[in-house]
């Protein structure tokens, strides 16, 4: 399947529509208004002259455009214009080109049940059964004996970088289910469901290529969106670092990353308040990470509510 | 007799129809004693109706007369009366015929065409959010804001469309707005001058030579008085009025003088005026009758709104059973009932092309501009294409074919026949002038003659300044004026010392002058007249300057050349003169007119003159063209058949080699009931012929003879003969200027009045004014119509071509359920925004071939959307462009990540708000909004190539058969203009518009712009290898199924 794919890739268009997983961001994610530091990294770290070409081009256009706007320069007006025009083409501190930027993270939680509410009841085993055949079922792929097989345990702290072909398999660093303690399933086969104390399990969204900031790995903290603070009396997050560790990243592809395995971060809410909707708000925190955009609220954060009846 | 019931049945007809809306109106008002007095009103009209039609005022007394109508002669009525008159009786003008209110052509252009589609689908879309809304009050506003869209579009199309049409009906109102008429009026015993609208039943009105007759008037005494009833009964002759009652019917008898007639003299003695009494007035005189006549004929729809309703049909019936067959479908594949209106909707949009008929009203107008340059002002907007379709042209000779002037033709004199230019300004005069001959009968010309040049025109040229005076003296005077110079001057140095005027009993014209030599003490008598008359009163004749014996054979030469001109319609005067002996007439000798103290005999004969109204010079070019272009060519006139035929052979409409059955008869030495009539091309029928003809008759001459003259017809058998053309398939132009001539104006397809001969009446029946009444401006009308047809198909093949590009998107969706590549709002801004302009930029295209060299199309056969332009459009190129931009649409999601094979039945996961880490082909994850956003970049990208394949689209429009090397990429800037504005509009739309979320649109990248190029150059090269193949094999099948 994964060389089919891949054979399906390359010639199958001519040079310049190969689909360049790289610079998917523009489109993807165009839409913020901040910007990450880490797009000068990317272009060493994956090779695409392509995109090197693209901005040199761009910075052409800036050029270009300034020397125009010198020659307006009586003109007050008409020069903050071309600079509010300019700084759309091109925005040195932004680093964005025609208002787009880099990429951020997206993240996403589990068990998936077609919504963000959380509705149980804890004596009612069928309200919640669905959430541990879910979360089960999600962490087949992240069990011990499997990561152990398939994977390799790579060092901590730093990026996994496989340098070398493009079309090489790249080897995948293990996350073993067991790193999530509690929320294992394996102690707690239901997840603290029937105790009132659901796990939830938060993953980011997979981007082809794309780094956290060096060395400051993104770390997860939750707390009630709006209303009362102490709705959430405790939360405890496995793995203990609240964080997603450098050495899964980055992620090469499906097609040469194959047995690539997300990070996640459990999240135990050990102490919620009772029998009513408690608005939860987690969100990723780090240096460079933007978790307020309106349109999508998948950025860097996710809400969702918890009512837990008993 | 028969057909004049047959006509006045019909007027009683139609004022039943006003009679009973009016009645309905009263009801409606309903208001006690204005009611009642409305009523009543009502009754007396009625009833002044049916007495006009056994009018009998022109067999009573002036006793009778003044008792009947309450007035006295020589006082008039008082100001009081006539007052309560004119408050019973309105005042004295012709109600305009009833336009349409605007707020029903409003309406109509609301929710004609398309619209009714359009409001389907908001409504549609309404009823989808009231259904999401009731289930779910959080459900968003996005089906709101779509119903209102469309709303919009239509409101907008519809206001702009209404906008247009009334643009150009205001031209002809601001036209219509003429000074107003003065009458001299007796009143209270006193000469009043009064707007001639306030004239009542009754009044007694003196009219001067020259006037406009300003009611029906029953002459009370008047001498020498002629009118001009040409606008009446078509009678291009003067005619002569009088007081005796002469005929039982009102039409024929002398003692009535018709509304809006011109008298065109009234001898001098003893009063210069004709006094008469008003006996109707406004909408009840014999000229509001005929023109509420054409109120009747019923207005018929013009070749191109056919054509366009059929365009309509095929469109809405395209999209509603696409609509309807995938809302079955996506009902049938389970799809939510809401889900597969708003697929409806998406189809619907996609398939109707909103800007269109705004576009086509746009063109129209353009063409309507165009041709008011050239003199052709176009009233109704439509009539623009109507006569590049016509094939029959149904002419008025006077005015129209002819120059509507006497003019001088030929002279004889010396045994020889001279020709005289007759061109418009006379310039060319060749024929020999040294003879002797030629002096004393130029000397007759201008002294035998009444008329004069109205003082004040020294600037004026000669052939324009306005005369008063007779046709046949003013045809003389300017002849004289150009031929000799100052005539005024040759008549003051030829002093006129008596005269006896023209009558209709001696026919002649005599008058007696001194000479401009001081020695020569004669008097000279100078006489013209019937040239039958004027040889009986001669005994010598002048050849060469001298005086010969009348012989035998010198008599045969004058009736020859008399029955040659005669025959060709001219109207010749002969001339002679006598010098009075000194010792008889000695030079205080005293004249006495009465008594004819002085010779009228043994005059010697000078020569002859012939007249006639001349073709207009560019009008033989203009039949030629329209010949050549495959238009028949009828002449109806109230004409002479004589004069008629002659004039057709001068224009062309009788051609130099064609005969009539008469002449086959002439030349074979048969009987004329043993010629074949289908050996004769040409006919020259007159009107009592064609009233013992049955319509089937009528038929058979019409379809056998491709060459028809009609002579001496009235109004009536001017419709009688449009109705005969229509029956036989054809797109009938009548020209027309009378107001006897508005029920065939309105019943043609395309009525074309005079501007400057026409009367009110004729203007506002049609469809069409002549500014410079010329016959060849309607061959610019022609060439302009067709043109317009030929670039209108070009405009509807390239709007429809976009729209399968528009609809598969939807079917796939649906079918294949991939995430949807356009949006229904993104669609509306191709429909009226990139795709507007290039549109209209056709309607500049010239023409590829020379169009007047083929035949007017058929009204049945040639549709504007024949199979070939709607197949080839949505088939051939239509499926290519919506091939280019799935692949742009393709290229835009793998390059994001998903590959074709990935978003194939997406759509759930693609649509449910809920799934935010959606894996594309590279193990990537999406959020819901990331996904939306990649999908309006989708919409962006497809809006685009189909914008890039539209400009391909519109290159390859720009012909039908020929190369585009061949029309030239170039000569038609207004394409560039458009190219440049879809251009234009996409990159704002794209770059300017892209961050305002509600629009769908995205920053697209660069490098989508250029994904389609290719499949542009391809659609490209396609139509030029079609179009090869139709050069190459024309009359192949090929030829006739791709050629539109």
């Amino acid at each position: 399947m994964r060389r089919q794919l891949r054979s399906r890739r390359a010639p199958a268009l001519p040079y310049g529509y190969r689909y360049r997983l790289d610079d998917q961001d523009e489109v993807n994610q165009n839409y913020l208004a901040d910007e990450e530091e880490e797009a000068e990294e990317e272009a060493r770290v994956m090779v695409v002259p392509d995109l090197e070409e693209e901005e040199e081009e761009e910075k052409g256009e800036e050029e270009k455009e300034e020397e125009d706007s010198h020659s307006q320069e009586t003109d007050s007006a008409w020069w903050r214009k071309l600079q509010i025009v300019n700084e759309y083409l091109w925005d040195p501190e932004k680093r964005t080109s025609l208002a787009r930027t880099g990429q951020s993270w997206r993240v996403m939680i589990r068990p998936f049940a077609h919504s963000l509410n959380f509705n149980f009841n804890v004596s009612e085993p069928d309200t919640w059964q669905h959430y541990v055949i879910s979360l089960n079922g999600f962490l087949q792929g992240y069990n011990d004996s499997l990561q152990e097989e398939m994977n390799v345990d790579c060092p901590p702290g730093q990026y996994f970088i496989q340098d070398g072909d493009e079309e090489e398999d790249k080897k995948a660093c293990q996350f073993k289910r067991s790193f999530l303690k509690n929320c294992s399933g394996l102690e707690d086969p239901t997840f603290g469901y029937s105790t009132g104390q659901p796990c939830i399990l938060l993953k980011m969204n997979r981007i082809v290529g794309f780094r956290p900031e060096r060395g400051d790995p993104v770390k997860v903290s939750c707390k009630v969106q709006r209303g009362d603070e102490n709705d959430i009396r405790s939360i405890s997050y496995y793995p203990e670092s609240a964080s997603f560790d450098l050495r899964y990243y980055p992620y090469y592809g499906k097609l040469t990353h194959v047995n690539y395995t997300s990070p996640l971060v459990a999240m135990h809410f050990t102490d919620v308040v009772k029998n009513q909707a408690v608005p939860v708000q987690c969100q990723l925190k780090g240096k460079g990470i933007i978790n307020d955009v309106i349109n999508d609220r998948f950025v860097g954060r996710v809400i969702f509510t918890l009512n837990i009846e008993t | 007799m028969d057909r004049k019931r047959e006509i006045y049945s019909v007027e009683l007809s139609g004022t039943k129809d006003i009679e009973k809306t009016d009645k309905e109106d009263g009801k409606e008002k309903s208001r006690g004693l204005k009611n009642k007095c409305l009523e009543r009103k009502k009754n007396h009209q009625k009833e002044e109706l049916k007495k006009e039609l056994d009018l009998d005022d022109h067999k009573l007394s002036k006793e009778e007369l003044e008792a009947k109508y309450g007035t006295n002669i020589i006082t008039g009525l008082s100001s009081a009366q006539a007052a309560e008159l004119l408050a019973q009786h309105g005042p004295n003008s012709l109600t305009p015929p009833k336009g349409t209110p605007e707020i029903i052509k409003f309406l109509k252009q609301m929710i004609g065409g398309f619209s009714i589609l359009l409001w389907i689908g908001a409504i549609l879309c309404w009823i989808a959010y009231g259904i999401q809304y009731s289930n779910d009050h959080s459900s968003s506003l996005d089906n709101v804001y779509l119903g209102c869209v469309l709303a919009l579009v239509v409101i907008l199309t519809g206001v702009f469309a209404y906008y247009q049409e009334a643009k150009s009906t205001n031209i002809m109102s601001s036209f219509q707005k003429m000074i107003p008429q003065q009458a001299l009026v007796i009143r209270d015993s006193e000469k009043k001058t009064i707007p001639a609208d306030q004239l009542v039943v009754g009044d007694i009105v003196e009219i001067k030579g020259g006037d406009r007759v300003p009611a029906d008037v029953r002459l009370l005494s008047t001498q020498g008085c002629k009118v001009d009833n040409s606008s009446v009964t078509g009678e291009s002759e003067p005619q002569a009025r009088s007081c005796e009652f002469t005929h039982e019917s009102p039409l024929e008898t002398k003692n009535i003088a018709f509304f809006s007639t011109t008298c065109l003299e009234v001898s001098a003695p003893p009063v210069g005026t004709a006094t008469g009494m008003v006996i109707s007035t406004g909408d009840r005189t014999i000229i509001g009758q005929i023109a509420s006549l054409a109120s009747g004929v019923k207005d018929s729809k013009t070749p191109i709104a056919i054509e366009i309703e059929h365009f309509v049909h095929i469109v809405a019936g395209v999209a509603v059973s696409v609509g309807i067959i995938f809302f079955i479908i996506a009902v049938s594949m389970k799809y939510h009932v809401l889900d597969s209106i708003i697929f409806l909707i998406g189809i619907i949009v996609a398939n109707v092309p909103e800007g269109l008929l705004a576009t086509v009203t746009v063109t129209l107008s353009l063409t309507a501009k165009r041709m008011a340059k050239k003199n052709c002002l176009v009233k109704n907007l439509e009539a623009v294409e109507t006569l590049g379709s016509t094939s029959i042209i149904c002419s008025d000779k006077t005015g129209t074919l002819t120059q509507n002037r006497m003019t001088v033709a030929h002279l004889w004199f010396d045994h020889q026949i001279f020709v005289a230019d007759t061109s418009e300004n006379h310039s060319n005069q060749v024929f020999d002038q040294s003879s002797a001959t030629w002096a004393s009968l130029s000397k007759i010309i201008t002294l035998c003659n009444r008329a004069e040049f109205r003082p004040g025109q020294e600037s004026v040229p000669i052939m324009k300044k306005t005369v008063v005076g007779d046709a046949s003296e003013t045809a003389l005077l300017k002849f004289s004026e150009v031929m000799l110079g100052n005539v005024m001057d040759i008549r003051k140095r030829n002093r006129k010392v008596a005269e006896i005027p023209f009558n209709s009993t001696n026919k002649f014209q005599l008058s007696i002058h001194e000479t401009e030599d001081p020695d020569d003490k004669r008097f000279l008598v100078v006489m013209k007249g019937a040239p039958e008359r004027i040889l009986e009163k001669c005994s010598t004749i002048m050849v060469n300057g001298q005086e010969q014996p009348l012989d035998r054979s010198t008599a045969e030469a004058f009736h020859t050349a008399y029955m040659e001109l005669g025959g060709i319609g001219e109207r010749v005067l002969g001339f002679c003169h006598l010098y009075l002996p000194t010792d008889e007439f000695p030079e205080t000798y005293s004249f006495d007119v009465d008594t004819m103290n002085f010779p009228t005999s043994n005059f010697c004969f000078v020569g002859l003159l012939s007249m006639i109204d001349p073709p207009r010079s560019t009008v033989p070019d203009a039949v030629t063209k329209c010949r050549s272009a495959g238009i028949k060519v009828i002449m109806v006139t109230g004409d002479h058949p004589i004069t008629a035929k002659a004039i057709a052979k001068s224009v062309g409409i009788i051609s130099a080699n064609s005969e009539t059955v008469e002449d086959i008869a002439k030349r074979l030495n048969l009987p004329v009931e043993q010629v074949n009539k289908q050996d004769a091309k040409a006919a020259v029928v007159t009107g009592m012929e064609l009233k013992d003809m049955s319509p089937e008759q009528l038929d058979e001459l019409l379809a056998n003879h491709s060459e028809i003259v009609f002579a001496r017809t009235s109004p009536q058998q001017k419709l009688i003969i449009v109705e005969g053309c229509q029956r036989q398939d054809a797109v009938v132009a009548v020209t027309g200027d009378g107001v006897n001539d508005s029920p065939a104006l309105k019943k043609a397809d395309i009525g074309i009045a005079m501007g400057i001969a026409g009367s009110d009446a004729a203007k506002n029946a049609a469809d069409m004014v002549l500014l410079d009444d010329n016959f060849a401006s309607i061959v610019t009308g022609v060439e302009e119509g067709r043109l317009i047809f030929d670039n209108l198909k070009k405009t509807i093949a390239y709007t429809l071509t976009k729209n399968i590009a528009e609809l598969c998107p939807f079917l796939i969706y649906i079918i294949a359920g991939l995430p949807l590549p356009i949006g229904t709002v993104t669609i509306l801004f191709i429909d009226l925004g990139t795709d507007i302009i290039p549109s209209i930029a056709l309607a500049y295209e010239k023409a590829e071939s020379d169009i007047m060299n083929r035949k007017p199309r058929h009204k049945k056969k040639d549709r504007l959307v024949n199979p070939p332009l709607a197949l080839y459009s949505y088939l051939h190129i239509g499926l290519m462009q919506a091939l280019g931009a799935f692949v742009t649409y393709f290229t835009v999601y793998a390059q994001q990540g998903f590959l074709p094979t990935t978003i194939l039945h997406l759509r759930l996961e693609w649509e449910n708000d809920n799934v935010n880490d959606l894996e594309d082909s590279y193990g990537q994850e999406w959020t819901r909004y990331q996904r939306k956003y990649l999908e309006w970049t989708g919409y962006t990208a497809f809006f685009v190539s189909i914008m890039i394949q539209q400009i391909a689209d519109l290159i390859i429009r720009k012909t039908r058969r020929n190369s585009i090397c061949q029309q030239g990429l170039f000569r038609n800037k207004i394409v560039w203009v458009g190219i440049a504005s879809q251009i234009i509009i996409a990159l704002i739309l794209s770059y300017g518009l892209g961050s305002i979320q509600a629009l769908n649109f995205t920053m697209l990248r660069p490098q989508y712009w250029f994904v389609a190029v290719p499949h542009a150059v391809l659609i490209w090269v396609y139509d030029e290898v079609r179009k090869l193949f139709i050069r190459l094999f024309p009359g192949s099948w090929w030829d006739k199924n791709m050629y539109y």
